[in-house]
């Protein structure tokens, strides 16, 4: 399963603030290939902030990231050759709303990778099918629900053949009904190997699918553990009255 | 009245004619660096070099704030005085609509740009896209949606401003008025027929611009 001696993600003691408000107050990680990590926390812990400094959408004001046995975080890192290498699945979809379903999975890979238009398209394809929207190939995604937007996005970060994905709170845009749709997806990548870090509100599905949990607050890794010992042991009162106060 | 503009017209017709010429040539040139200036000015401004961003702040904030007709004034005077070389009236006022117009289309692409949704260019640029095939092929594609309603109305502007020549005798739509008014002492149907003029070239250009933006919405 989970092999231990694969870190595929270092972090060293990670800050970081925005204007006067420390974020991250130092926090330490390594996330191992094939690993399935749920991020849980209050609103304003620090979450988010800590999934999005992974690929350096926001760069940390100290400490280190190493990636695949490379740092990022240094000068001169040539950060798009990483990031090709870390999927990343948001809140909000972010679909390219000026292209088809099909040119939103392509245009990475066919304008960074290089990859053959007519490969990229084969492979596009067959993502589609797996998520169930090959239907909607030449549609445009305003004419997709939100689930399907999501699924989209999902597909669109797969094509690029990360190899971690980040999810930051990938359901919590969605309408209730569209959640299930959403959740199967990710629960089959997790099944299928994939190193996954996942920040979210779904208790029940972080129960389930997680190797690991990590429950931030104020800015540090308050407690982790297998989902058991977090849910079930709870150790710390902190997360005890944050489990107290979501609904499974 | 429709007589008389059918006289005018008929005697005076030439005098029009080169009128709209001098406005097309005015308004073209205007339209074609005024964009071509104040998109390189935008790129500047949202370049992450300070100094070029506070350049251009200052340059948006005089141009904008101060009359055109005192910019042209100023070219008027001045380029001819400093520069080593014979410009024409026109190249000198020409030169200060265009400075004029590039102020406005800074604006108007700088604000379309920033427009579109953060989230974009997160997506992009998680996917590992450079910058430049970021803004290429996912900022620029939204923003130009933003921006063309808002530089068809600049581009209005700029035909109605190319008037402001009529006080340096340049001829355009408006001089060809007060030629003909001074040569035939009648002031109205002279006027009118400038107008119709004027309204003919507006309406043709915002039909124009209004073709060009449903073909772009065509995927909304």
């Amino acid at each position: 399963m989970i092999d231990r001696t694969k870190k595929l993600i270092v972090v060293e003691d990670l800050h970081k603030s925005f204007g006067g408000l420390q974020v991250l107050r130092g926090v330490s990680q390594t996330i191992c290939e094939g690993e399935v990590v749920s991020i849980i926390g209050a609103s304003g812990s620090g979450k988010s902030t800590f999934l999005r400094c992974l690929n350096l959408l926001e760069t940390p004001d100290s400490g280190r990231i190493i990636f695949d046995g490379q740092e990022i975080t240094g000068k001169k890192v040539k950060i798009d050759a990483f990031r090709q290498q870390i999927g990343m699945v948001f809140q909000h979809f972010n679909v390219f709303p000026h292209l088809k379903v099909i040119d939103n999975i392509t245009l990475a890979p066919v304008l960074e990778k290089h990859i053959d238009k007519e490969q990229a398209r084969q492979t596009a394809e067959d993502l589609l099918r797996r998520v169930g929207l090959y239907d909607k190939r030449d549609e445009y995604p305003t004419r997709l629900s939100g689930g399907q937007k999501q699924r989209l996005a999902i597909v669109r970060a797969l094509a690029m053949e990360p190899k971690v994905i980040l999810f930051d709170e990938p359901t919590s845009a969605l309408d209730p009904e569209m959640v299930k749709e959403v959740l199967d997806v990710i629960g089959e990548l997790a099944r299928s190997g994939m190193t996954i870090l996942i920040v979210t509100h779904e208790m029940g599905f972080a129960k389930r699918v997680s190797d690991r949990v990590l429950f931030i607050d104020e800015g540090l890794i308050a407690e982790e553990g297998t989902p058991e010992e977090l849910f079930e042991h709870t150790k710390t009162e902190r997360c005890r009255d944050f489990l107290n106060k979501v609904l499974f | 009245m429709f007589q008389t503009i059918a006289a005018i017209w008929a005697k005076y017709g030439y005098v029009y004619i080169q009128g709209i010429w001098g406005t097309l040539y005015i308004a073209a040139v205007t339209v074609l660096f005024g964009t071509l200036l104040g998109t390189l000015l935008s790129f500047a401004r949202l370049s992450r070099f300070r100094i070029a961003q506070e350049a251009i702040r200052l340059y948006v904030w005089v141009l904008r704030g101060t009359p055109a007709l005192l910019q042209i004034y100023f070219f008027y005077f001045f380029l001819p005085k400093y520069l080593p070389f014979e410009l024409s009236d026109r190249t000198c006022i020409v030169m200060a609509l265009v400075v004029n117009a590039s102020a406005y289309v800074e604006e108007v692409i700088r604000a379309g740009i920033q427009a579109v949704d953060r989230g974009q260019t997160e997506a992009a640029r998680s996917l590992g896209m450079t910058a430049r095939h970021t803004m290429t092929r996912i900022i620029l594609p939204q923003a130009i949606k933003n921006i063309l309603p808002a530089l068809g109305n600049e581009f209005i502007v700029m035909i109605k401003e190319a008037s402001l020549a009529s006080i340096f005798v340049i001829m355009e739509v408006t001089t060809a008025f007060k030629t003909v008014q001074s040569a035939t002492f009648i002031t109205i149907p002279t006027l009118m027929i400038s107008g119709m003029i004027y309204l003919a070239m507006t309406t043709v250009l915002s039909g124009g611009m209004k073709l060009v933006e449903r073909r772009m919405r065509r995927n909304d």
